[in-house]
């Protein structure tokens, strides 16, 4: 185990490093920013000078250097249009807003999907489980900027601000938008459950389970489920990673600050600096939750043993 | 502008005696018969937050709008767009080489630091980048760089604790308005703190003060109660950040927000007929043009091409292609304007011109005398190459009307049988090709420009140096009457060279006109007293919230 995580970590290094130059090099040959700091009116000489101020007219190779020596300091610069550490702006909206979105989202999306997926499951055929499908499959293909509005218009125009349309800060701000974003993966996860579910079912020790007498809910949650968890896990680590780097349309939808929205406005500005400490987040955010994948799959399936 | 400073110096103690905080209570309990409550918070949503607070970085359409609410400049506007006193109380001409501000006494910024002669000396270092050293800060890169575009700007100087004189090396008719409109910073609290600190806690003179700003979701302000105008009648407000217009909308039904912005021209009838929402609107300074590549050879990197669009007979016909009317019409729903001048219909010194008529068959026939053949269902230019204009715009920056627009502009240019090219790109791949001087002989261009200054100057000046929207830069007669507007010193005399310059600009035809713009506003009853201005920044003092 010790070794699987110190291999592990050394490939994580690697790893973002690798994101974080592609990165550097990638923003930069789309240009500068130099134009987006100054009028519309702006001379060669006037673009020049702001140039000159972001230290862009150095070699790119000697900003380079210096950006691998002040990465390891948590150093990513100075955003470009807010003029404050790039690093500092991007964990401000990492953290709580963007974690707490996240983190509902996920448990709506898993907490709902086994029983739901159990059902549909254990009633093959039968309207519980065409109902769940069909669900599932709404919820699957419903655009989440139309569902955003859709429920905005409910829960707070004609129930008469019921819920806030828009913002965060408190529990009453986090429903709409966590129920939004957990809609997809929560139709995807009932889809894994019950197709997980359904051919565990059929193996030999569930049979023999059955054999022995135990209940019904004990051979699917305690037997029949861990089996079929191992593609949850999978999906779900992937589809956190993909929340915890943000969700643009919900957070544009709901005017939720999260990190989405900040790094997706920063890339046609050219903010390089918040760019790059967005995907240094993004890349650590993905890495660690691959690790902790693999661990988990250990717990689930003591088949499963980690090299 | 010296027309308005003859008869404004003279009205200027009324004036200022009515726009004295006595004339409006800040504690009042009721307006024109109707109770309000002076505690209450007013939340206004607005389409994106601001990245800085800092004036020097730049005043575009979003910053203005949270800048303006704490920061104040010499000259205010009011609400038709016009200059009245704001922190200077008088400016004039010393001469044909200065210009004099008398200040306003008695104001203070929100920590308490004083108003004053040395506070205007200190921005003006700023803004013409001098002595930063002295001053310890650091320089910034800056929207407008003042030392380059306004070079004969020389000195200044304390005349008194409440004077400041201004000397240029030649005569400048709108020195009030560019420096005059630029947003003052507090001099003890920049020197002290760093110009960070405008950034993160901006302190200004103005009828709000920051208390709390949360990026990219709000920033709430409280009433500046030492206020030495005319004070919002509400205490607190707080600015909203809803990027998505049906979110606005929403949350005005709602009633969680009391107004709303940048209402879609398609929603602004149907929200009008709900007796709940007032609907407001103002002309904006904000002109939409299709710019054609009209340089020559020798000033972007051609190739060895003129651009295609050198010929204003070949630029006026594609003013007479487009459909103008048509474009406010159906796409903007009416609320744009059609305007065949170079300048805002809203500055100082515009004059109204004839507009381009809509004639297919005569940009047919301008094509032609300027050479150009047609052949095959398209055209061949006069140098014998096939025409195909290549136009980049920048999709979903300037909104979807916007994006609806071009594509419109694109088809009626496609009528008279020119084959267009379109390039969706994001903005600043837009802004690297202007930038660059990449764009191509057959290029062509649709962006929006707007402006802080109130006078027609900051619009007639687009096509003198080479910048990023100068495409087609003013032949040598024009340039000779652009430089005698800019040196006159006569009201009279320089309004008709305005005029004149307008004029010969109209028929010279640099870019396509398309559309200037009309904002949007969407309240609830509640607010009262809204009127929306035609500057970039909403203006809240004077507005109440029904108890």
């Amino acid at each position: 185990m010790r070794r699987f995580l110190l291999r592990r970590l050394l490939h994580a290094l690697f790893v973002v490093w690798g994101v974080v130059t592609v990165v550097f090099f990638l923003v930069r040959l789309t240009g500068d920013p130099s134009a987006f700091l100054v009028d519309q009116t702006a001379t060669q000489a006037e673009i020049a000078h702001a140039r000159h101020l972001l230290g862009l007219d150095r070699p790119m190779w000697v900003q380079y250097v210096e950006f691998l020596g002040s990465v390891p300091r948590g150093d990513f610069g100075t955003s470009i249009r807010d003029r404050r550490p790039a690093m500092r702006m991007v964990l401000e909206h990492f953290w709580p807003a963007t974690a707490e979105l996240a983190l509902a989202s996920l448990v709506l999306s898993t907490v709902l999907a086994v029983p739901l997926g159990v059902v549909s499951a254990t009633h093959r055929d039968r309207a519980p489980d065409h109902l769940s499908r069909l669900g599932s499959l709404f919820l699957q293909s419903m655009p989440s900027f139309w569902l955003g509005l859709m429920l905005i218009l409910l829960f707070a125009v004609h129930l008469g601000g019921l819920l806030p349309a828009y913002g965060a800060g408190s529990w009453r701000h986090l429903v709409l938008p966590a129920v939004t974003l957990a809609a997809a993966p929560l139709a995807q996860n009932v889809r894994l459950v019950r197709s997980g579910l359904l051919e565990v079912l059929q193996q030999d020790y569930v049979r023999t389970a059955r054999a022995k007498g135990l209940g019904e809910g004990l051979v699917i949650y305690r037997h029949a489920l861990r089996n079929a968890a191992i593609p949850v896990i999978t999906v779900t680590g992937l589809s956190l990673g993909f929340m915890l780097s943000g969700a643009i349309i919900i957070e544009t939808v709901f005017s939720w600050p999260g990190l989405g929205r900040l790094v997706v406005q920063a890339v046609p500005a050219r903010d390089f600096p918040v760019i790059q400490a967005g995907v240094f987040v993004f890349a650590v955010i993905f890495v660690a939750l691959n690790v902790l994948v693999d661990l988990l799959y250990t717990v689930v399936d003591p088949r499963v043993r980690l090299p | 502008m010296t027309h308005w400073t003859a008869s404004m110096l003279c009205a200027l103690t009324g004036l200022t005696l009515a726009l004295a905080p006595a004339a409006v209570d800040a504690q009042a309990r009721a307006l024109d018969g109707v109770a309000i409550d002076p505690d209450a918070e007013l939340v206004v949503a607005l389409a994106d937050d601001t990245n800085n607070m800092d004036p020097r970085i730049g005043m575009g359409s979003i910053r203005s709008n949270y800048i303006r609410q704490v920061f104040e400049s010499l000259v205010d506007v009011d609400s038709q767009g016009k200059p009245v006193p704001g922190l200077a109380l008088a400016w004039k001409p010393v001469g044909d080489l200065a210009w004099e501000f008398s200040l306003r006494r008695g104001v203070t910024f929100h920590d308490g630091e004083p108003f004053n002669a040395e506070v205007v000396l200190f921005n003006l270092d700023r803004m013409f980048r001098r002595n930063l050293d002295r001053w310890g800060i650091k320089d910034v890169a800056a929207g407008t760089s003042f030392e380059k575009v306004f070079p004969f700007v020389s000195r200044w100087e304390k005349v008194d604790d409440y004077t400041v004189r201004v000397h240029t090396s030649e005569p400048s008719a709108t020195l009030w308005d560019f420096i005059g409109r630029e947003p003052l910073v507090p001099r003890a609290w920049t020197t002290k703190h760093g110009v960070e600190a405008l950034n993160e806690r901006p302190i200004g003179t103005g009828p709000w003060k920051l208390v709390e700003w949360k990026r990219k979701d709000h920033m709430s302000f409280e009433r500046w109660e030492r206020y030495w105008g005319n004070p919002p009648l509400y205490k607190r407000m707080r600015f909203q950040t809803i990027p998505e217009a049906a979110a606005r909308i929403a949350a005005l039904r709602a009633g969680q927000v009391g107004l709303i912005e940048a209402v879609p021209p398609l929603d602004a009838d149907v929200l009008k007929a709900e007796p709940k929402v007032q609907v407001s609107t103002a002309v904006q300074k904000l002109v939409c043009r299709l710019y054609l590549n009209g340089r020559p050879r020798d000033k972007y990197d051609s190739g060895g091409k003129d651009g295609l669009f050198t010929d204003a007979r070949v630029r006026m016909a594609f003013n007479l292609a487009v459909n103008k009317e048509a474009i406010v019409r159906k796409i903007f729903n009416g609320y744009a304007r059609v305007n065949a001048s170079p300048v805002a219909s809203v500055s100082f010194g515009y004059a109204p011109q004839e507009p381009y008529a809509y004639d297919p068959r005569k940009a047919k026939a301008l094509l032609m005398e300027a050479g150009w053949k047609e052949s095959g269902g398209g055209w061949i230019d006069r140098n014998g190459e096939p025409v195909n204009v290549s136009l980049l715009f920048p999709a979903k920056h300037y909104g979807q009307a916007f994006d609806e627009m071009t594509t419109a502009v694109v088809e009626m240019i496609k009528e008279i049988g020119v084959p267009v090219t379109v390039k969706p790109v994001d903005f600043g791949t837009q802004l690297q090709v202007l930038q660059k001087g990449t764009l191509a002989p057959n290029g062509a261009f649709t962006a929006c420009r707007t402006s802080n200054a109130l006078d027609a100057d900051d619009f007639l000046r687009d096509w003198t140096a080479f910048t990023l929207i100068n495409w087609a830069p003013y032949p040598p007669e024009l340039l000779a009457l652009f430089t005698a507007s800019r040196r006159e010193l006569d009201p009279a005399k320089r309004l008709k060279l305005l005029a004149d310059l307008q004029r010969q600009v109209r028929d010279w035809a640099p870019v396509v006109s398309l559309y200037q713009e009309v904002k949007i506003y969407a309240a609830t009853a509640r607010v009262l007293r809204f009127t929306p201005i035609p500057e970039l920044n909403m203006d809240f003092r004077g507005v109440a919230l029904r108890k």
